[in-house]
């Protein structure tokens, strides 16, 4: 999973209602659906978590590109803004009723989908999980997922070396978080913890804060910080709402490349912003090459009955910096 | 305008007939103590002395700043919404609004007039003035959109305003493929003139403007008192000869248009236009206008009660940051102070005011 969406709870229902009535109209890409190669109809359905994250914008143009390689259909859906079960699982449902030959699903929530899972696999339909995973993984013929913790390792490393650390210094950071119920957040950030005791003993983490997915209020929580830490070495920006937030108050304050910023998440604009100085380096998954990899491993599974794909799967993050080479910013970059 | 003379001598919402007799000294005192704005004011000052105690730095033109930044797009948004909440409705869609409006003047500024981020300081102050029109534009459709649905489709604000801000969700997010759209900015807009004694920016200088605006408009123009009669009775509106669907439509045509126009104030604060930048604030707006005592039924509210509530909003959210309140604990304390305040207000017009 990638971020926690919470859109507006007072409005509830009514508003996950009229959202996901809206998510209906968005549909389906398709390759082009009958090909000499492929042995049968093949549709794969494609039920990712948020349509309006970067994420999962950069993996469906995986899926679209291997989708198009194999022949097959791809039915991508999933809601247009709101990351959560309750407005997955009758995504899942409608996309099931459509009777695809597989499905990939990116589960907002490792219980609630579960049922969608065993539901699946009853009607002979196989699953892949990608990104997050269902509590039980024995119905799930592969999970294919980018690895949060040492990607939050790897930030460290990356602030480290832009605020110049010397054993038997202080330092101080702080970290910007989304939300509490954000797995990804979660594994990031103890991910980067780990490695600041393990490496870096003289940083102190000192304060983090939520976003809301509201990247005004990550800006907000870096304007607050800085006017009470004057001292402050670094940010560990921890996804792209975080990142531009954190960026735009430090440009404001104009201190940007005066503070080390890490951020998370290969937005174009980011990437243009490391260029720039402003961003010391940004850790990308590969959520394109996550996408492709899974449409892979179902159709070959769909037409042989098995697969060369790993049960579980991790695809490692890279690190973009002033020192990465254009064509590593042009093949990870989230694309428009 | 016209009319001011005759509206300027009471405050609306109250009946002609009754117009206020000179007061004694301690009669004015103690109406002034039951005031509204006073209490705002008293709570503000509370707020600024506990958390001053608590984290010293809290009291300097920087945190002043800060508050004020945040307040400049939610007071706009805030003000709007107090028109449309005392004509009796509700707007939802001034948070999806500031996304789209934001992401749309982006997209212009970078496809149609081809700048992008290199294009800074004074040179992107033609592409900024156009993206501000496109932006307002934008804000003023929805608007606009909203008022069709309220008053020809007959559907009732919430949900007619509701649809929109799905809708208009959904389009920032196709036309942005979900991510912020970079291209001209110019922080030096946004930023405190002089960090160390001057919160005030150019761009909030603008917007203490047109809130000063709309509330001449609403305290002494026609149109506020339009407002008020619609809120408080719609048929005896009608019965007094104001077209009400008219005057509705101005009304959200209003609040669609200073969402647009602080969309382009978060695209400024930002650089950048992002789908997600209005996220949950029209929730912020409705916290801000109950604060500053609007009532939900219609009729009853002020600017400067939004003004002071929205205020109050962020120098909580300020304060406890600067505090080092857990994030978790953060909305609680926010939902508590809401609750507070409008339990003081309930109490108060019981006691207080006949």
């Amino acid at each position: 999973m990638k971020r926690s969406y919470r859109a507006i709870t007072t409005v509830g229902v009514a508003a996950a209602f009229a959202i996901s009535m809206t998510a209906c109209s968005t549909t389906a890409s398709t390759g082009s659906s009958t090909t000499a190669t492929a042995k049968k109809d093949i549709s794969i359905a494609f039920v990712m978590g948020a349509e309006s994250d970067p994420f999962f914008q950069a993996m469906k143009v995986g899926a679209e590109d291997e989708a198009k390689a194999e022949g097959v259909k791809l039915i991508w859906q999933g809601d247009p803004a709101k990351y959560s079960a309750e407005t997955q699982i009758p995504i899942v449902d409608a996309v099931l009723a459509q009777q695809p030959t597989g499905l990939v699903l990116i589960p907002t929530d490792p219980k609630a989908l579960q049922a969608s899972v065993a539901k699946a696999t009853a009607a002979g339909i196989p699953v892949v999980n990608v990104d997050t995973h269902v509590g039980d993984l024995k119905d799930v013929v592969s999970f294919i997922t980018g690895d949060n913790a040492d990607g939050g390792a790897k930030a460290a490393d990356a602030l480290a070396t832009q605020i110049g650390y010397k054993t038997g210094g202080s330092y101080k950071v702080v970290v910007g978080l989304t939300s509490a119920t954000a797995t990804t957040n979660v594994s990031r950030l103890d991910g980067f913890k780990a490695q600041v005791a393990a490496k870096y003993p003289g940083v102190e983490i000192v304060d983090v804060a939520y976003s809301e997915s509201n990247p005004e209020t990550a800006a907000t929580n870096v304007s607050n910080w800085l006017t009470k830490y004057p001292d402050l070495n670094g940010i560990f920006a921890i996804d792209g709402t975080n990142a531009s937030g954190a960026a735009a108050a430090l440009e404001s304050k104009g201190l940007s490349g005066k503070i080390g910023l890490v951020g998370y998440d290969a937005y174009p604009d980011n990437v243009a912003k490391i260029k720039s100085g402003i961003f010391t380096a940004l850790v990308a998954q590969d959520p394109a090459a996550e996408a492709r990899l899974a449409i892979k491993t179902l159709v070959e599974f769909i037409n042989t009955g098995k697969t060369a794909t790993e049960h579980e799967v991790v695809i490692p993050n890279v690190v973009l910096d002033s020192k990465t080479s254009d064509a590593d910013f042009a093949k990870y970059t989230y694309v428009k | 305008m016209t009319n001011s003379n005759q509206t300027t001598t009471r405050k609306p919402g109250i009946p002609a007939e009754q117009k206020p007799v000179p007061l004694a000294l301690t009669a004015r005192i103690s109406t002034l103590a039951s005031n509204q704005s006073t209490i705002l004011i008293g709570v503000m000052v509370l707020l600024i002395v506990v958390f001053s105690v608590l984290e010293p730095k809290f009291f300097s033109a920087l945190t002043a700043s800060n508050i004020l930044t945040d307040w400049g797009s939610v007071v706009l948004i805030a003000v709007g919404q107090t028109f449309v909440v005392i004509s009796g409705g509700i707007d939802l869609s001034v948070g999806a609004i500031i996304g789209l409006s934001g992401v749309v003047s982006a997209w212009t500024m970078a496809n149609v007039l081809k700048v992008d981020q290199t294009v800074s300081g004074s040179d992107a102050s033609g592409p900024l003035f156009i993206g501000t029109l496109v932006s307002v534009g934008v804000g003023l459709l929805v608007g606009l959109t909203n008022a069709f649905l309220i008053n020809k489709l007959r559907i009732v604000p919430f949900i007619a305003t509701l649809s929109t801000m799905g809708a208009a969700l959904g389009l920032s997010v196709i036309i942005s493929s979900g991510q912020p759209i970079g291209s001209a900015n110019n922080f030096d807009l946004i930023a405190a003139m002089d960090p160390k004694t001057n919160p005030l920016s150019w761009a909030l200088i603008v917007v203490i403007v047109v809130v000063t605006i709309a509330g001449l408009f609403l305290h002494k123009a026609r149109f506020g008192l339009y407002t008020y009669a619609i809120g408080s009775n719609t048929f005896a509106a009608r019965g007094a000869g104001i077209n009400v669907e008219r005057h509705l439509t101005l009304v959200y045509a209003l609040s669609g248009a200073l969402a647009g126009l602080a969309g382009m104030y978060v695209y400024l604060r930002l650089g950048a236009g992002s789908p997600s930048s209005g996220t949950g604030r029209e929730l912020d707006a409705i916290a801000a206008v109950v604060i500053g005592g609007a009532s939900l039924m219609g009729g009853i509210g002020r600017i400067w009660g939004t003004v002071l509530g929205a205020l109050i909003l962020f120098t909580v959210q300020s304060g406890l940051i600067m505090v080092g309140v857990a994030p978790d604990w953060k909305k609680v304390v926010v939902a508590i102070l809401i609750a507070a305040a409008v339990a003081a207000q309930t109490l108060q017009s019981k006691n207080g005011r006949k």
